[in-house]
């Protein structure tokens, strides 16, 4: 050693930008920012729905049947005289609970197959992944239907379907995201001092790929609706009494030309949610996973 | 008498890849003898291809070698028992040598609480002791990589591979991303630190000239083989061999 | 040689000043680089990464990325290149520069075969039967037949970096800038690529602006060196006498921190500190926080170029220098 100390380093040019950087990722841009609060919207509705009653009960007959929107039901009545609104604030309650769950249990399926596989490398990537390539070679829907007719129709069925469906992609990015990781110098020092492999794997590898987790889930969330509400659709997803996007929309279809307004209100909420999951995915996407930017001078 | 930390006695290794008629053999490392003492550096020098880099990870034991034996203090080397923090190493890259989301100071301890248990936070001490043997600010250790230059990164990396006081320590192409200017720091440091803690390196290079100032002997690797091994003086005064003489004009 | 007769010179870089702008942050590359070069001058321009040697080279091109701001008079075989229309910077880009990069299978496009890319390389021109194999003969790459028909990752860096310069000196180019083309090539495929790139330029009669941080290959190739830092020319003249005797601080400090050339057991003299990186004009001297004689102005007034043994030099006390070392002054390491 020279005996000397280095100073602390200066903020130079490039720290303080990056620090800059940092603040911009950590404040959504406007545009994700309006998405989360309509999603919030949505879970805080459908949330008041349960706790107080907000917009009525869904199951009481209230009115004529397929009325017409009006200031006493707001999104008109369906065919048994229901209220539209307290059926679609427990629809969007059950389908967006059903997603979340799904996904929930896909990104512990998925990051522990994707890091897994990705880490190891070799044969138990290749059987891991062979195995997703068959799981995504089917339809979605055909999968969901074929898990329907297995277990049942159901809410299990709808989750099953729904995990079936978004592990498959979400092991496979994630995976190849571990590998890019896993060859990483710090890696191999963590391996050389002696540190066990699942400290690896959480410390190193799942650290640094837990963006792209979030990523992956947040798309995954958006699958989960479309196909919770395909499978409710077909009939073999949510069942009645219930009620879930889906499945108001399959009943709507029935009286699309006396009651078109029982289509297009669950019809807009999903297009809605799946649009605000989208602009907040794409947003996560481009603060957590920036293309490997190369120094500029 | 001088005690040998690391040796590798007629280690080869071969890569084996493809099925069937398309099966193909490389001989990454042909018979390699090499030994590294107590407080030496042996410089190990060649193209890419040359098998230093697989030598580099036999050595570290990351690889197993296809047949040979390598002895860590006289005894067979087997990972994970009893070399733990014993064995370190310093790469390339100075992005990729940290863990972007560990601060430096949990990085610099990780090696010490794999050898000795204990948190990353419980080493505290350690660590800044480490930061000050490496030049750096003790505030460095809050910090995280990416605040720091590639330098300062470098001398991270070498801080957590001594943390643990190894017996050997492998820089593998440990200077050649740096600037020129900030590699003569780096250089030094290591000349520095193994003269204080007597580690045996093995400095696995393409630049003769860094490669010179740190080693005490030098061995050239071509297409697996080891050509030529000599003290360092001796090998750049008079190389024996044809490819050490026309590395050294390239120099 | 520093200031040469401006009409003579075929790129001609006056006061350029280039900003990267992001909305986070504004990076100067280049602050105020001047240069001016004959036809046919070998030059070395020598700095470390954020010296801004890869943007002056960009520069000439204006092929710098779209979040670049360029001011300043940049002019290439009497053509002001900021000023020039779209389709006439292509122009002046196909007719008069080449360039070669340090990522030459990355400059290669992966999904073409070899000699797929060389014809489109050379369109509109049709290439003549067995004139793409004399291209490839022209670098030496052997067996060129076989070679025409591998796709980029079948072939070894060096065999790109030739393919490279086949496709960048096919036109005779009166200018070619070559960035660190051999920094990722082996040591003695180095110098083979480093040979073949200034015999063929030579044969071209071409000039070749070669951007590299390494000094030991420059002064052996190049007629002149241009050292940078900060965005400026530090230090500007012939190669080998700069090398052997560096008058600027910082080429003199990156000449000896070269352990090659180093006697046995000798200490290396490293720099403290590290590269700047500048958000906007430096207030002084770019170099005066990492240089061991620096004065106060060093910080607080921008050095202009001053000409000494006909080199251009960039420093407040050059003068002042030889007496500060004679006096026993501090190296730069113990500070």
């Amino acid at each position: 050693m020279t005996g000397t100390v280095a100073p602390i380093p200066r903020a130079t040019a490039a720290q303080a930008a990056r620090r800059g950087l940092r603040r911009a990722a950590t404040t959504l841009d406007p545009l994700a920012t309006v998405a989360a609060c309509v999603l919030l919207a949505m879970f805080a509705a459908t949330i008041l729905a349960r706790l107080v009653g907000l917009g009525g009960s869904p199951t009481e007959i209230v009115g004529t049947r397929l009325a017409a929107p009006s200031l006493a039901f707001p999104l008109g009545t369906d065919s048994l005289g229901r209220s539209l609104v307290p059926r679609l604030l427990e629809g969007i309650g059950t389908t967006l609970l059903l997603s979340v769950i799904a996904v929930a249990i896909t990104a512990v399926l998925a990051s522990t197959a994707g890091i897994v596989a990705g880490y190891r490398g070799g044969r138990v990537n290749g059987t891991i992944m062979r195995v997703g390539d068959m799981l995504y070679a089917f339809p979605s829907i055909i999968l969901a239907i074929l898990v329907a007719a297995v277990v049942g129709p159901g809410q299990v069925a709808a989750l099953a379907s729904i995990v079936l469906v978004t592990v498959p992609l979400m092991t496979r990015l994630v995976a190849v995201s571990s590998r890019a990781v896993a060859d990483r110098d710090f890696v191999a020092a963590a391996v050389i001092s002696g540190v066990s492999t699942p400290r690896i794997l959480v410390r190193h590898i799942l650290r640094n790929v837990a963006g792209t987790i979030a990523v992956q889930g947040t798309y995954a969330l958006s699958i989960a609706i479309l196909v919770e509400g395909g499978l409710s659709f077909l009939g073999y997803g949510v069942q009645l009494p219930g009620s879930s996007l889906g499945l108001l929309i399959k009943e709507g279809t029935t009286y699309m030309v006396k009651a078109p307004w029982l289509i297009v209100a669950p019809g807009v909420v999903l297009v809605i949610a799946i649009l605000c999951i989208n602009v907040i995915g794409d947003s996560l996407r481009d603060r957590l996973e920036p293309r490997e930017t190369r120094s500029l001078v | 008498m001088i005690e040998n930390v690391l040796e590798l006695d007629q280690v080869s290794t071969v890569f084996r890849s493809g099925w069937g008629r398309g099966r193909r053999e490389l001989t990454a490392m042909d018979d390699i003898t090499l030994s590294v003492p107590a407080g030496e550096t042996l410089g190990l020098v060649g193209e890419s291809g040359s098998g230093k880099t697989t030598t580099g990870s036999v050595a570290l034991g990351l690889r197993r070698p296809t047949s040979g034996t390598v002895r860590f203090l006289g005894r067979p080397f087997d990972r994970r028992r009893g070399t733990a923090g014993q064995i370190q190493a310093v790469f390339q890259n100075p992005n990729w040598s940290l863990n972007p989301r560990l601060t430096v100071g949990a990085s610099i301890a990780e090696p010490l609480s794999a050898a000795e248990g204990g948190s990353l936070s419980s080493h505290e001490d350690a660590v800044l002791t480490m930061l000050d043997e490496v030049g750096l600010h003790r505030s460095v250790a809050e910090r995280h990589p990416h605040e720091l230059s590639g330098g300062q990164r470098q001398r991270v990396a070498v801080a957590r591979a001594l943390i643990t006081r190894p017996r050997f320590i492998v820089f593998d192409e440990a200077v050649s991303a740096l600037d020129v200017s900030v590699q003569a720091q780096v250089l030094n440091l290591i000349k520095d630190l193994q003269a204080q803690n007597g580690f045996a390196a093995l400095f696995i290079s393409h630049d003769l000239g860094a490669v010179r100032y740190v080693s005490h002997r030098i061995a050239v690797m071509r297409l697996g083989e080891i050509v030529e091994l000599a003290e360092t003086e001796r090998f750049y005064d008079a190389p024996e061999h044809d490819y050490s003489r026309r590395l050294l004009e390239g120099m | 040689m520093s200031a040469p007769n401006a009409s003579a010179a075929q790129i001609v870089v006056e006061n350029a000043v280039v900003d990267y702008v992001t909305p986070s942050r504004t990076v100067r590359a280049l602050d105020g680089a001047t240069l001016r070069i004959p036809a046919g001058q070998r030059v070395g321009v020598v700095g470390e990464s954020g010296s801004g040697k890869s943007t002056l080279g960009l520069l000439l091109g204006r092929l710098l990325p779209s979040l670049a701001t360029a001011t300043g008079a940049v002019d290439v075989a009497g053509s002001p290149v900021l000023e020039l229309t779209p389709a006439a910077i292509a122009r002046l880009r196909r007719s008069e520069l080449a360039f070669i990069a340090q990522d030459a299978v990355g400059s290669l496009n992966p999904t073409l075969r070899i000699g797929r890319q060389l014809s489109l390389a050379m369109r509109p021109a049709k290439p003549a039967p067995g004139e793409l194999v004399a291209m490839l003969e022209r670098v030496r790459i052997r067996d060129p037949e076989r070679v025409l028909r591998l796709f980029p990752h079948e072939i070894s860096g060096g065999m790109a970096q030739r393919i490279a310069i086949a496709m960048a000196m096919h036109r005779a180019p009166r200018i070619l800038v070559a960035d660190e083309p051999t920094a990722a090539l082996d040591t003695q495929v180095r110098d083979e690529v480093t040979r073949l790139v200034f015999e063929l330029a030579r044969e071209a009669g071409s000039t070749v602006l070669w951007l590299s941080h390494d000094l030991i290959a420059v002064a052996k190739w190049c007629d002149r060196i241009v050292v940078m830092y900060g965005g400026r020319v530090v230090e500007d003249g012939v190669a080998a006498e700069v090398i052997a005797r560096p008058r600027h601080p910082y080429t003199a400090a990156l000449a000896a921190s070269l352990p090659a050339r180093l006697a046995p057991g000798e200490r290396l003299p490293a720099i403290t500190g590290s590269p700047l990186v500048l958000t906007g004009p430096a207030a002084g001297c770019a170099f005066a926080p990492r240089c061991p004689f620096a004065a106060e102005q060093c910080s607080t007034v921008r050095p202009e170029p001053v000409i000494r043994e006909s080199r251009g030099i960039l420093c407040h006390r050059i003068d002042e220098i030889p007496a500060l070392v004679a006096a026993g002054a501090t190296s730069g390491e113990t500070s």
